[in-house]
């Protein structure tokens, strides 16, 4: 049996997502939606709401008065804000898990995912990109596909590698010569049977790729070029080390200059304490492997 | 021995000869070490950008995040922990690249250009340096023999 059709038969045994994630994107990507509508589907979930005022008291926003609702993140840290924190504590078990074969710890493949949902989000605010709401999902979900691929990755290395050294491939051209599929593609179907809009789907499918998608959306070039600042960044560099394509098209498209690409280096690195600082688990920034 | 991890945007000094300084992942950014053999005095940085400029409100909060706050801070605090500016040995490490290299994204070597500029205006030279190519590596610094190694998918070196 090739890989792919392994993978594919293995990731009906994923674990799902909670519903709640599913229902919190698509509402923020629905026009239709009422404002303070997330809130009222949030405040149902008591461990959620927690998570929420938890990051919204923490000693890296710099609020005085403590927040004790809801309502009142919301209005002094905004909808997306939530939405965020809620995406991510609802995602964090499923993406808190080791790529064995990349050689990222669990701890690792959450704050690589995390920066680059930050960054995508930092770019997207600098950009004035405002109508994406997807950016960050999907920024979240870029890498999942390298969780069950670890695996394959880790008997391939040597083969992989040798590609990479040798014959000038980045890391996922080298996995679809060698292993027959890459990352992205498995990440892609991941989204898909978890429902998630097509929209994410297309972002995780071509995050190295974007010039390759039917349609090319500034979600995609975000999230490739937020995964490219964060790779370069040191934020979650594992064994295929740098060894990915910049697409200069997605700099063209979403015209990215030196100094928004380094102010969003800056941000990241500032949010990113705040926002680890709402998972228990997750001390800030990766100091190493 | 007591190994001290420095972060990203992180600087370190330390007069403790059985201190060893690592830091990991450096890609674009670089890794600078000064250490001066005489007072066993030792420090390092990561930094990630160049210039504060672009975010002066961060490089208050983390001098350490920029080339040209960080890399005097961790000099100023060498001197005032009794370093001498003639002895110190500086070694700088990284400034990576990816492949199909960008003009906006040639962090790297930017932060290199601006510590070469840095350390010159300070009549500093530096003594050794591995930057360049598109690896990611690893840091060391010894504070009882001044040993600096740098590992990458090449393998391990001293510098």
């Amino acid at each position: 049996m090739s890989v792919k059709a392994d993978l594919i038969q293995r990731l009906s045994s994923l674990p799902t997502v909670p519903v709640m994630a599913n229902r919190l994107v698509h509402l923020l990507n629905d026009p239709d939606a009422r404002p303070g509508e997330i809130s009222r589907v949030i405040q149902y979930d008591s461990a959620l709401t927690a998570n929420i005022l938890k990051a919204a008291n923490s000693s890296f926003l710099g609020f005085t008065q403590p927040v004790t609702s809801l309502d009142e993140a919301t209005v002094r840290l905004g909808t997306n804000w939530v939405f965020q924190i809620a995406v991510s504590s609802l995602i964090y078990s499923n993406l808190r898990q080791p790529a064995a074969g990349y050689g990222m710890s669990a701890d690792e493949t959450w704050r690589h995912s995390m920066a680059v949902a930050v960054m995508a989000e930092a770019l997207r605010d600098l950009l004035h990109l405002t109508s994406i709401g997807t950016v960050f999902t999907a920024a979240l979900l870029h890498d999942i596909g390298k969780i069950p691929m670890g695996e394959f990755v880790a008997d391939a290395f040597p083969a992989l590698q040798e590609l990479v050294d040798e014959g000038n491939a980045s890391f996922e051209e080298a996995e679809q010569a060698i292993l027959e599929v890459d990352h992205a593609e498995i990440g892609a179907l991941i989204a898909r049977q978890w429902r998630f809009p097509e929209a994410i789907v297309d972002c995780i499918r071509w995050h190295h790729y974007p010039e390759k998608a039917p349609v090319i959306t500034p979600a995609i070039d975000l999230v490739h070029v937020a995964d490219a600042i964060c790779l370069l960044e040191g934020l979650g560099i594992g064994r295929d080390d740098l060894h990915y394509r910049l697409c200069e098209s997605s700099i063209e498209r979403l015209r990215l200059n030196q100094d928004t690409t380094e102010k969003a280096v800056s941000q990241t690195m500032a949010a990113l304490d705040a926002i680890n600082a709402a998972f228990i688990n997750a001390p800030a920034v990766r100091v190493g492997r | 021995m007591s190994l001290i991890v420095v972060g990203i945007s992180d600087l370190q000094t330390s007069g403790d000869p059985q201190d060893v300084f690592i830091t990991y992942s450096l890609g674009s950014c670089i890794g600078v070490t000064a250490y001066d053999p005489a007072a066993r005095i030792g420090g390092m940085i990561h930094y990630m950008l160049p210039l504060s400029q672009i975010a002066p409100d961060k490089a208050a909060a983390r001098p350490a995040m920029f080339a040209d706050t960080g890399v005097p801070a961790l000099l100023n605090t060498l001197l005032s922990q009794g370093a001498a500016k003639n002895r110190l040995v500086v070694k700088a490490v990284g400034g990576a690249q990816l492949m199909d290299q960008h003009k906006l994204f040639n962090i790297g070597e930017r932060n290199f250009l601006i510590l070469r500029k840095i350390l010159w205006k300070n009549n500093i030279l530096i003594k050794a340096s591995d930057v360049g190519g598109m690896m990611s590596r690893t840091l060391r610094l010894e504070l009882d023999t001044g040993r600096v190694t740098v590992k990458s998918s090449h393998g391990e070196v001293e510098l």
